[in-house]
């Protein structure tokens, strides 16, 4: 009885605890997935509810969801921004000086911490914070041994280790293979000259005057613009001197090197080391075959004999047995990019290749693939639906979505860059805005009015500040959809975001503002408008005048006033003419009067005549008819006029 | 009879040592103070003058009203029961306080709030619009990672600027 019972208990207990495990399981992956705390329980069947008797959580659970609840503020500036109206970038110029300024400051903070570390070492964080140390940037152990050499290739002291490698072979220690290839990997991949430290002035001193030795000696190739502020690999430098020392070079050895040639451009000399190395009869790696394959383009002229290259390469690849692996296809993909219509040809059957292989192509392989294909828009239809894993440099994505004009696409992407890590791939900041001014100008074109300011009260100021092209592209949509009352909104805007002295933007905004009749109110908010940008053009930053008026731009702004009804501000206007010499044009004094008419104004009348013949206009005597029309005029006025009549017939 | 005054003077005093002497091993003190005094009374009060003294709001208020018209200038929770470190905060909230004051010099328009949350240091910071923006980034950005290393904690600055020094009278 007992016994049964005990065993009945134990199958119970077995089998709980088996779906416990499988739950938690369950559960584990399930949370990773949804970063909400997702309260439901997991379901094993439809029909029963089994809730899990314990539940952990990750360290960081209750702050992911927190954050999960937040959706970003479209009114507020970047986080790494302080919150003031003072201290907030208003224009992309400010954005970029107020952040490099809290980078400098920043490192600022670093030098004095690095120069006076005894300052910083007293340690209250529990548990213990290792990136608020100050960095220890001196080798401790001094005396001459294998453990020295290998702390200081771990500090990436390049110069200070080969100086102690140097030494040990003179004293007459030998270092192991393994010790020696770490010191070659170190130096291949820092070109041999120490990785840039600022923060300590005075390893600059001493080793500026080695380093102003070594460029005067030989240079590996003539270098190109770009190059120049990229090392060459030199001749005779330090790895292939300790390279040629090595008694019995191994495969990780001849990967080192080959793999520092390619990195610092001497790519002839690494297929020669290649060849080496298959002499020696040693097996190649999958590292070396990759760099190799970067490095195929460059020694080579025509396509064809690139693809030739790069497939002879993959084919001793295969007899050597050595796998590709992502980065095998990278490298094949970016140097498909360098062979013109053979690459687009062979990109897909690559990546199938590959896929049979058992490699899953990641964002950079897409990334090569966009821009082989860019032209096309059919590479990105199979790309999409894999939601979770492709997204692209989005610079390159949205340029080919401008390119088919395709609106769903470019939302597609835009809801990928909210997925999860993806915002990372946005690049720096000048991407981003690459990004975001093509996502606008593709808004303007395609989608209607609403839609376009949905989009720009969202992410303007805070994401992006517009450039005076893409301001332009939203007056014209606003053109497009007859929303030109918004014009003086976008005019502050504009003012805020620092374009209002760019005077194609101003005139356009003025053209716009002149051409119809619209009603009253928002004739009035135009004039309102046209009386700020008066100000723009005549009162410039420290006496500069920034902006210049055209006979255009000064009938519009006219034009505008008087639509509103503003007669005095628009007659002041009109003096501007002289003083700019500048000529109205005929419908504008035509206008002008009809205005002048309605309030009655019969000296204005005869001064509005008075003025077209100081310009000596040809319309002056129609001007002079309709005011005798059309007028009540005094005595003197009509003697004036006939007089300015007479004037003008003589000099027709 | 000044040789008389002379000899009671000095007799008084050889008795005011006596007694003094055994009071003192009476166990009743009265020893010398050498420390500056500073009274309980005097503490943070701008006293009233003659009306040209602009004062600010925090300033005006004397310590009796903290917890009814001001609040707290440093807001940390060692100060509750079973928490340790009340000492240790208050010695780093001096500091960070002359630290803020010399590193943004002349802009400070009020005193310094000091929250901690957690480990996180949050200092927050009424500015005078003294200086260009990016030259309040460059020393925020410095403040920043200075504190941080130096506390090994997380630090914050939450900046508001106004245009002058808010004076809530004058006294």
């Amino acid at each position: 009885m007992a016994s049964s019972c005990s065993q009945a208990l134990r199958h119970h207990v077995c089998k709980s605890s088996r779906i416990l495990r499988i739950h938690l399981q369950k559960s584990y992956r399930s949370f990773a997935l949804n970063s909400a705390a997702d309260q439901q329980p997991a379901v094993s069947s439809p029909e029963e509810i089994v809730i899990p008797k314990k539940k952990t959580w990750s360290k960081e659970a209750v702050l992911q969801a927190l954050a999960s609840a937040v959706k970003r503020d479209p009114t507020a500036s970047d986080s790494r921004f302080q919150d003031d109206p003072y201290l907030t970038p208003k224009t992309s110029s400010e954005f970029k000086l107020f952040s490099l300024s809290q980078e400098s400051g920043r490192n600022a903070a670093k030098y004095f911490i690095n120069t006076y570390p005894k300052y910083f070492q007293k340690d209250y964080a529990q548990p213990h914070i290792p990136c608020l140390m100050p960095e220890t940037l001196e080798a401790q152990i001094e005396e001459a041994s294998e453990a020295a050499l290998i702390e200081r290739i771990r500090m990436r002291k390049v110069k200070a280790a080969v100086d102690l490698y140097d030494q040990l072979l003179q004293a007459g220690t030998s270092v192991s293979l393994d010790v020696t290839n770490q010191l070659l990997d170190l130096i291949c991949f820092c070109g041999d000259h120490d990785p840039a430290q600022e923060n300590v002035p005075e390893q600059r001193n001493e080793e500026t005057e080695d380093v102003q030795d070594e460029p005067q000696a030989k240079k590996g190739r003539a270098p190109k613009a770009s190059g120049l502020l990229k090392a060459t690999w030199k001749e005779n430098n330090n790895a292939e001197r300790i390279f040629a020392l090595l008694s019995e070079p191994n495969t990780h050895s001849y990967s080192a090197l080959i793999r520092g040639m390619v990195k610092y451009g001497a790519y002839s000399k690494a297929f020669s080391t290649y060849t080496d190395l298959l002499n020696n009869r040693l097996k190649a790696d999958v590292q070396t075959f990759n760099a190799l394959i970067i490095a195929a383009p460059e020694v080579k002229e025509k396509y064809n004999e690139k693809w030739e290259l790069i497939v002879d390469l993959l084919k001793q690849m295969a007899e050597q047995k050595v796998k590709p692996n992502l980065l095998t296809l990278n490298a094949v993909l970016k140097a498909l990019r360098r062979c013109g219509t053979l690459g687009k040809s062979q990109a897909f059957p690559v990546i199938s290749e590959m896929k049979a292989l058992s490699i899953d192509p990641s964002l950079a392989s897409y990334n090569h693939l966009l821009t082989i294909f860019y032209k096309t828009g059919a590479t990105i239809q199979g790309q999409t639906d894999i939601l979770q894993e492709v997204m692209n440099e989005v610079s390159g994505k949205s340029f080919t979505c401008l390119d088919t004009k395709d609106m769903e696409q470019a939302y597609r992407v835009h809801e990928l860059l909210g997925v999860g890590e993806n915002w990372r791939l946005l690049g720096n900041d000048f991407q981003q805005n690459i990004y975001y001014a093509r996502f606008f100008s593709l808004l303007c074109m395609m989608e209607n009015i609403d839609v376009m300011l949905k989009w720009y009260r969202d992410l303007v100021p805070s994401v992006y500040y517009p450039s005076s092209n893409i301001m332009r592209d939203l007056l014209q949509a606003l053109d497009t959809d007859n929303r030109l009352d918004l014009i003086p909104q976008i005019w502050k805007d504009i003012k805020q975001l620092g374009h209002a002295n760019r005077q194609n933007l101003v005139e356009e905004l003025l053209i716009l503002m002149a051409r119809e009749k619209h009603n009253q109110e928002v004739q009035e908010s135009f004039a309102e408008c046209a009386l700020d940008i008066k100000k723009i053009y005549d009162t410039g930053d420290r006496g500069k005048v920034l902006l210049s008026w055209t006979a255009g731009s000064l009938s519009d702004l006219i034009s505008v006033l008087l639509a509103a009804h503003r007669r005095q501000d628009a007659w002041e206007m009109l003096k501007l003419f002289k003083t700019h010499n500048r000529v109205p044009s005929e419908e504008l004094l035509n206008r002008f009067l009809t205005c002048v008419k309605e309030a009655g104004e019969v000296n204005q009348a005869v001064e509005l005549v008075q003025i077209s013949a100081g310009f000596c206009l040809p319309e002056t005597p129609k001007l002079i008819q309709r005011v005798q029309q059309e007028f009540e005029l005094t005595e003197q006025q009509r003697n004036m006029l006939s007089d300015l009549e007479i004037q003008t017939f003589n000099s027709d | 009879m000044s040789k008389n005054m002379a000899t009671s003077l000095v007799r008084q005093t050889k008795l005011l040592s006596i007694v003094s002497s055994q009071l003192n091993s009476a166990a009743c003190f009265r020893n010398i103070h050498c420390t500056a005094a500073c009274l309980k009374n005097r503490a943070a009060r701008i006293r009233v003058g003659k009306g040209d003294k602009s004062v600010t709001y925090e300033q005006a208020y004397h310590p009796h009203h903290i917890g009814h018209r001001k609040g707290w200038l440093s807001q940390h929770t060692s100060n509750l029961q079973g928490e340790d470190g009340a000492a240790e905060r208050v010695v780093e909230d001096v500091f960070i306080r002359r630290f803020m004051y010399g590193t943004f010099h002349g802009c400070l328009a009020d005193e310094v709030v000091i929250k901690r949350r957690g480990n996180l240091l949050v200092i927050c910071a009424v500015m005078i619009q003294k200086l260009l923006p990016s030259k309040f980034y460059f020393l925020i950005g410095y403040t920043v990672e200075l504190l941080s290393h130096f506390y090994k904690c997380p630090v914050q600055i939450e900046m508001q600027t106004v245009e002058e020094k808010v004076v809530y009278k004058y006294l």
